[in-house]
């Protein structure tokens, strides 16, 4: 299968410079060389080519109906090859090793957007300023200043005093607390995060929790109503398919709270009085979702079923090596789609990214009939039976899966009176670039 | 003074003690349907928390938490200082030397840093942040009493214990550990309220008790989340202050007490 | 003991010392049983041999950690701290970013604790037994006892969030640029430049973390200088210069409270090399970019390089005032000099 693209001349990057098909070339294989944290979304990539006459090719290994929804993720982001190569940029299969591009672009931008990096300080702080060489309609702000709050009561505070135009991380009971404030519009809307629980496959790892009867067991042991109450405005999602990706189960096929059925799955399991697991998760707020505060009522929750939780926080790095490098056995983490189409659920399904490379449920572990449903539907383009093959995946991971999603909170963003355009994108969460202000 | 620390310790140890009786709610019990209601909603004197459970009883029941760890720091720290201190006293010349010079390693050593870095390294929990603070709390005890040891090795009776053939354990346990035993004390009660202070600091950074916990400076940390519910998190701040405040008032009166040597420092 | 003396005898003893905090860090750092290899290398590349070697190579992980203990004092005496795994910069420079916060914030938090601590000492003890005797003593009790976190957040509720006195959080406002950087102290910075908007707001936004601070501090100063005080004060020389008809104020200030100094000076020594204890839990609750907050995220985040830098510089730091002190102590203490 191959994707043969035209590049748009008018495009020039911030230092001026035309882009070119070799700068496509080497954006691509940097980012599928270098080992970084997105780079898996090029693996799925043969070759890229650039040809004589200026356009691109990409190979396939087979039909990706989603290709191209695929390349609207940032990480596949156009840089400029020159500059790059000059400030330590390779894309050459030892990319990993050997490209050290990362401080240059730390600092500065090196791409096409309306935007270029002026400063960044981790943690802290990045500042946008325009790009000189954007070619389209310049953007309303001279300056974009992008500040890390990490308390969600002083992020409301500086709302209020008007100190940011923006705030994006606050509580669903703050934002009930700004509801009668003059000063402050609140923009509401889906939410991107889907709030589960992790189950490692590998018996040696998950212990207990690598049991599929314990799956469904933990499933229905969770009271999703409760967690409504907590996180106002939300939604109990249906399925780890995140809410808003066109079929995705929706509250009305979510799961209810059996706690009968939960301890008889857990008795035939041979947990007829429960047992003892340590839940790990990330000391976090996300955006405005308090982990910690979710973890104590899972924890209460599963009491009730007998299953004895202990609570192990941990710092965010720390407990996503943890997960990442599958060695996490039962947990709390959040999931917000790469790709902007159903494929992403793929993701849970046996063989993909999150439920093999981090929970170890592994192909060779999982029935014949899921993963003959996942190799149909990365090829099915004809939209029914696509959404047909998705309806069957989402009943399969609510009966057989190793995830129990619970909680689906919505977006909801506290802006200063005056401020138009923001609108909430699920993976650049908003674009600056369309934002402005009434004039006094 | 001394009495009003007296009686306000009194009340938070038997609080402590009878906390299960004490209390109108469960100390772990979540309503969500209760979730952050104020002081006097729902039978909450004290309001409750984020998870519906009960702010007043969850202040009660953290006495039981707070106050032993606040001992237990005191108690080790002391135990090893004093057997440090005197050994450095006893053994002079070189010991003394090198035991004086780690006891100031770990005086110079910032105490919280200490204590972070060993928590982030054992792991959350009571007992671990309580091995942190005891690393960090010996050296004072430690240092006090070889002052005392060095004054005393050549009294009149230590002297009168060595002409009747005792040997140099037999002295130190019998003679001058007893007698270390009295300013000991006086800096544990000093120190007691510092040691809570300290321990309920750790916690509200997150590195004491797991969350569900009731322990106070915990308590007061999950109330930054909900800042404007201001209950949440100034009736255990308030515990904390209460209770530290006894202590020091009585670390107070004891001082101008029993002894003039601490009331130059 | 003259004066050059003393002083490289105390110089040398403070080596020791310093060599003994840097081995203890080590020990610390090396203590934590997780890998940093699995902490700091991208997923993708964990099982690429290659990478990983030379990640082991890079921090020395590949030697026995006697080996890493020299390289890293030798490193260490070279002025190199290493690299801070979180972020990725030198500790040194790290610590240059994020010292000068904590220096505004602790020297303001220090002045305004001498200036309450020792003035209502002095009242305290002149006045004795009168209502300020008693105030200042209730006072020194709830000010060494009341949580500062406890003490941050009443304030921050009352004066920022519902009166609107002071500024929230953070070092400016989230608007205003930082003023040129010439010491990185905001103020100072602000005043040099002539950006008194700035001198304003940084001052807003410094006062109500430096008087928490402070609050503890005084509390301190108060309870000595009155006690020193009352011990000068009852002393011979006291009682002869009052009867040769000197002014009373010059005798409680001039006479007395120089001989007071010394325990004062003492304390307020100590209470600046501690101050480290309050500041990480101040500029966590005031979001004060200093070396405070640093330090605690280079410990949960297990961060060797950036633990080990900030331990040694802040018990440098303690032995430097502990070193000022005793050199401070020889010029108020005439006994020292001849001792």
């Amino acid at each position: 299968m191959q994707y043969t693209f035209t590049l748009d001349d008018s495009f020039l990057f911030n230092n001026g410079d035309s882009v070119t098909a070799d700068d496509v070339v080497f954006s691509i294989q940097r980012l599928k060389y270098v080992n970084g944290n997105p780079s898996f979304l090029a693996d799925g990539i043969d070759s890229v080519v650039a040809n004589e006459d200026g356009t691109v090719t990409f190979t396939l290994p087979d039909v990706r109906p989603t290709f191209v929804t695929e390349l609207a993720n940032t990480a596949f982001s156009i840089t400029n090859a020159d500059v790059v190569r000059a400030n330590g940029g390779t894309d050459g299969m030892d990319a990993a090793e050997t490209d050290g591009a990362a401080d240059y672009l730390n600092q500065n931008s090196a791409g096409t957007g309306p935007y270029q990096l002026e400063s960044w300080a981790p943690q802290d702080e990045t500042v946008l300023v325009r790009n000189p060489n954007y070619p389209g309609e310049p953007p309303y702000f001279d300056r974009i200043l992008i500040v890390n709050i990490p308390e969600a009561a002083t992020q409301k505070a500086a709302l209020e005093s008007g100190q940011i135009d923006i705030a994006t991380d606050l509580s669903p009971d703050q934002i009930a607390e700004l509801e009668d404030n003059a000063d402050v519009n609140i923009w509401r809307g889906p939410g991107q995060w889907n709030h589960f629980l992790i189950m490692n496959a590998d018996p040696e790892i998950g212990g207990p929790v690598s049991d599929p009867r314990v799956w469904l067991a933990v499933r229905l042991a969770l009271d999703y109503e409760g967690y409504l109450q907590l996180w106002p405005g939300s939604v109990t999602p249906g399925s780890v398919m995140n809410y808003f990706l066109a079929g995705a189960f929706q509250d009305d096929r979510a799961l209810s709270r059996d706690l009968d059925r939960s301890k008889a799955l857990l008795a035939e399991a041979g947990y007829p009085d429960g047992f003892d697991i340590d839940l790990k998760y990330p000391d976090w707020n996300a955006f405005g979702i308090d982990m910690n505060i979710n973890a104590q009522k899972v924890q209460a929750d599963l009491a009730e079923a007998g299953i004895n939780v202990t609570l192990a926080p941990g710092e965010f790095g720390i407990a996503l090596e943890e997960y990442r490098l599958g060695n996490a056995g039962f947990g709390y983490w959040l999931w917000g789609p790469d790709i902007n189409d159903p494929v992403d659920v793929l993701a849970f399904v046996p063989g993909g990214k999150v439920a093999t490379e981090r929970l170890r449920f592994t192909e060779e572990r999982a029935p014949a009939e899921i993963l003959e449903l996942r190799d149909a539907v990365k090829k099915e383009s004809d939209p029914m039976r696509r959404a047909e093959l998705f309806d069957q995946i989402q009943v399969w991971l609510q009966e057989s899966g190793n995830f129990a999603p619970f909680l689906y909170p919505p977006t909801q963003t506290g802006l200063r009176v005056g401020i138009n355009g923001y609108n909430w994108h699920p993976q650049w969460v908003m674009d600056v670039a369309i934002i402005s202000r009434d004039e006094m | 003074m001394v009495l009003v620390g007296l009686l306000v310790v009194f009340g938070w140890i038997v609080v402590a003690l009878l906390a299960p009786g004490l209390a109108s709610h469960d100390p772990l019990a979540q309503d969500v349907s209760q979730r952050l209601d104020k002081p006097g909603e729902n039978g909450h004197m004290w309001g409750a928390d984020a998870l519906g459970r009960d702010i007043q009883t969850r202040v009660l029941h953290g006495a039981r938490i707070t106050i032993p760890a606040g001992i237990a720091v005191i108690l080790f720290g002391s135990i090893i200082g004093v057997l440090m201190g005197a050994l450095a006293g006893w053994l002079g010349g070189l010991w003394d030397e090198l035991l004086m010079r780690i006891t100031e390693l770990f005086m110079a050593f910032p105490t919280i840093i200490l204590a972070m870095a060993i928590t982030a390294a054992l792991g959350r929990d009571i007992r671990n942040a309580i091995i942190a603070l005891v690393i960090v709390w010996w050296p004072g005890y430690a240092r006090l009493i070889r002052g005392i040891v060095l004054e005393i090795k050549h009294n009149e009776y230590v002297d009168a214990a060595r002409c009747a053939g005792a040997t140099g354990p037999w002295i130190l346990f019998r003679t001058i550990l007893p007698n270390s035993i009295a300013p000991a004390i006086v800096l544990m009660t000093l120190d007691i309220g510092n040691a809570i202070l300290t321990f309920a600091g750790l916690s509200f950074l997150g590195l004491g008790p797991p969350p569900t916990s009731s322990e106070w400076g915990s308590m007061v940390n999950a109330g930054l989340d909900n800042f404007s519910q201001w209950w949440m998190w100034l009736f255990p701040g308030m515990a904390i202050a209460s209770l530290v405040m006894a202590f020091n008032f009585i670390g107070d009166g004891i001082r101008d007490i029993f002894d003039p040597r601490l009331r130059r420092d | 003991m003259p004066l050059q003396v003393f002083f490289l005898r105390r110089l040398l003893l403070t080596i020791p010392l310093l060599i003994g905090i840097t081995l203890v860090s080590f020990i610390i750092a090396n203590a934590v049983p997780s890998d940093p290899v699995s902490a700091n290398i991208p997923q993708n590349a964990f099982d690429n041999e290659e990478i990983i070697a030379a990640f082991r190579a890079k921090w020395g992980l590949d030697k026995p950690p006697h080996e890493q203990y020299l390289t890293y004092l030798g490193n260490l005496l070279r002025g190199d701290l290493g690299v801070s795994i979180k972020t990725s910069k030198p500790v040194l420079e790290d610590i240059r970013q994020f010292l000068p916060a904590t220096i505004e914030l602790a020297s303001f938090g220090i002045l305004i604790g001498m200036a309450l601590g020792i003035g209502t000492g002095i009242i305290a003890a002149v006045w004795r037994n009168s209502l300020a005797d008693y105030l200042t003593r209730s006072y020194v009790v709830i000010g060494v006892s009341f949580p500062i976190f406890v003490l941050a957040l009443i304030g921050l509720n009352l004066l920022h969030v519902q009166w609107g006195i002071v500024a929230g959080p953070g070092r400016l406002d989230f608007i205003m640029r930082d003023p040129p950087n010439v010491t990185g102290l905001f103020m100072v910075d602000a005043a040099l430049a002539g950006q008194w908007d700035k001198f304003a707001n940084a001052f807003s936004h410094l006062i109500l973390p430096a008087f928490v601070l402070g609050s503890y501090v005084a509390g301190i100063i108060a309870r000595i200088t009155r006690s020193s005080m009352l011990e000068v004060l009852g002393m011979d020389y006291i009682r002869t210069a009052r009867s040769h008809g000197l002014h009373e104020r010059r005798v409680v200030l001039h006479h007395a409270l120089s001989n007071a100094m010394i325990p004062i000076v003492t304390v307020i020594g100590l209470s600046t090399a501690n101050l480290m204890t309050g500041a990480v839990l101040i500029e966590s609750i005031f979001a004060w970019p200093g070396i405070g907050r640093y330090a605690f995220r280079a410990a949960t985040s297990q961060d060797f390089p950036a633990i080990m830098g900030v331990s040694i510089l802040i018990a440098s730091i303690y032995v430097l005032v502990n070193f000022i002190v005793d050199i401070l102590y020889y010029f108020l203490d005439p006994r020292i000099r001849v001792a």
